[in-house]
């Protein structure tokens, strides 16, 4: 019932980016309709969806409009980790140069042995645990909006004032069962975030900075917050992250990436029944049988988000950027760093 | 055909006129941009030859973009923009050149310059650095020099 409201909502939500974005580009809206920013200084399409880099929303408009009229976009990201697969697609539109609404659907493709060893359990024993032996997925959608306060990333050479803009998102993970399963408190919440962008031309290189305010776990893909035997919490913090990218040409930029991630999840054992049952019952009865099942379902340190991209434009219409992810620890999985392809298609 | 010609040369004094009386009014200072801009710049570009050269070539990709070509077409006087465009070049890349026009407040106060115009301007810079094979980083120096006038170009 749940789950097929969210799919319906998530429908929805593509059909109307999706038509939103073709009636611009038919020329319905064509008196508001303009390309006129210049290469690459609306960024590419972030995992949430919003205008940014490719994890970290930036204080930059998606798109390529001015503050002449209305443009955006949609994108697609891949992930492949050693242990999960992250698909994202989404849109974004900005108008104005000044206003930018977003939307991204994620689903995380879970391959761990030792959660699947959990699945086959709850899928003997009917624990309703959100899991699948064969491919556990974590689903999540993301709706943005952002607002330029003040600055200009680009011309103001003269000033060591960046562009500044505020910026909400609201998650709302559709897979509970799962995220619960994984110990997290919440399946929807929103998080707030101030980000301030440069562009220092004699370096080539811009520079943002951003501060998110969020109780999230791994972006909100395994929920918002913790439950413990003791209760569950789900207490908003100040996270730091940061983007730098250096042009190597007018279409073509290098750079790096930190975000940082919280501990809500950190050394918490997967737990059966929602978190009223932590697994130590299970792990005891499969302790003579699976040697080391029970640290093997503990959830590791939560890592900071870390990468190094290559975005290229071929020109307005079109952006690609291919990453190499240091993700590190992700729930039970250890080491999960792999490659990232983006492609971001504007109007 | 006498009457067009006293107005040519109504005209062209009057041009000349403007030309040497701007100065006095308002000219127009180098810009300040935060990083500074490297002594090289100029020598980067070719020199007053290259600044020229670039310019040129500015305006010849200013010429074929739809967006913007009317509006310096309607200015009128191309070679004379050219012109004072090489020495505002120069200067604003360290150049002890004169800057003979008016200010870029006064130049533009009248025209309406969108935001978009103004950026296909910039396009048309780059493409000129590429024209002229002039590096990326050496574009940007004079795109950093260049950006302040944003403030008083863009008047819409």
């Amino acid at each position: 019932m749940n789950g097929s409201q969210g799919s319906k909502l998530r429908l929805w939500s593509c059909a109307a980016i999706l038509g939103a974005t073709a009636a611009m580009h038919s020329g319905v809206a064509s008196a508001q309709y303009n390309d006129g920013k210049v290469f690459l200084t609306g960024g590419v399409f972030t995992v949430d969806g919003a205008g940014g880099g490719g994890a970290v929303p930036w204080a930059t408009i998606t798109g390529y409009e001015t503050r002449d009229g209305i443009n955006g976009g949609v994108g697609y990201t891949y992930a492949n980790l050693p242990a999960l697969q992250l698909n994202v697609f989404g849109g974004a539109i900005g108008f104005y140069d000044r206003f930018e609404l977003s939307y991204a659907t994620h689903k995380l493709s879970l391959n761990l042995s030792n959660l699947d060893t959990v699945a086959l359990l709850d899928e003997i024993l009917g624990l309703g645990l959100g899991t699948d032996p064969w491919n556990s997925t974590l689903q999540m959608d993301v709706y943005g909006a952002k607002l330029r306060l003040f600055g200009d990333a680009v011309y103001t050479s003269d000033s060591w004032i960046p562009q500044v803009a505020i910026g909400g998102l609201y998650k709302e993970n559709t897979t509970g069962e799962l995220v619960r399963t994984l110990g997290a408190s919440k399946t929807k919440d929103w998080e707030a975030y101030l980000a301030a962008t440069k562009v220092f031309f004699p370096l080539s290189t811009l520079v943002n900075f951003t501060v998110r305010y969020t109780s999230a776990n791994q972006i909100g893909l395994t929920g918002f917050g913790e439950c413990s035997a003791d209760g569950c919490t789900n207490d908003k913090e100040f996270r730091f992250e940061a983007s730098i990218a250096h042009l190597l040409s007018k279409n073509t930029a290098i750079g790096f990436e930190y975000q940082q991630h919280g501990g809500n999840l950190d050394g918490k054992s997967v737990s059966l029944a929602g978190g009223g049952l932590p697994l130590e019952g299970l792990t005891d009865l499969l302790g003579p049988l699976l040697p080391g099942v029970q640290t093997a379902l503990t959830q590791e340190k939560e890592s900071d988000w870390m990468d190094v991209f290559f975005a290229y434009a071929p020109n307005k219409n079109l952006s690609f950027v291919i990453a190499y992810l240091m993700l590190g620890n992700i729930s039970v999985a250890q080491d999960q760093n792999g490659f990232y392809m983006s492609m971001h298609a504007t109007f | 055909m006498k009457l067009s010609k006293i107005g040519l040369s109504l005209f062209t004094g009057a041009a000349l006129l403007a030309a040497s009386v701007q100065p006095a009014f308002a000219g127009e200072q180098k810009t300040k941009p935060i990083l500074g801009i490297p002594k090289s710049s100029l020598d980067d570009f070719g020199g007053a030859a290259g600044v020229h050269a670039w310019v040129e070539s500015l305006f010849y990709y200013i010429m074929l973009d739809n967006r913007i070509s009317h509006i310096f077409r309607e200015f009128g006087n191309v070679e004379r923009q050219i012109a004072l465009n090489t020495q505002l070049e120069q200067m604003v890349l360290g150049g002890a050149v004169e800057y003979q026009g008016a200010s870029m407040s006064a130049a533009h106060a009248d025209l309406g310059i969108t935001m978009t115009q103004f950026n296909a301007v910039v396009e048309a810079a780059y493409n000129a650095c590429e024209r002229n094979n002039i590096p990326y980083k050496t574009c940007n120096h004079l795109i950093a020099a260049l950006a302040p006038f944003t403030r008083v170009i863009v008047t819409r």
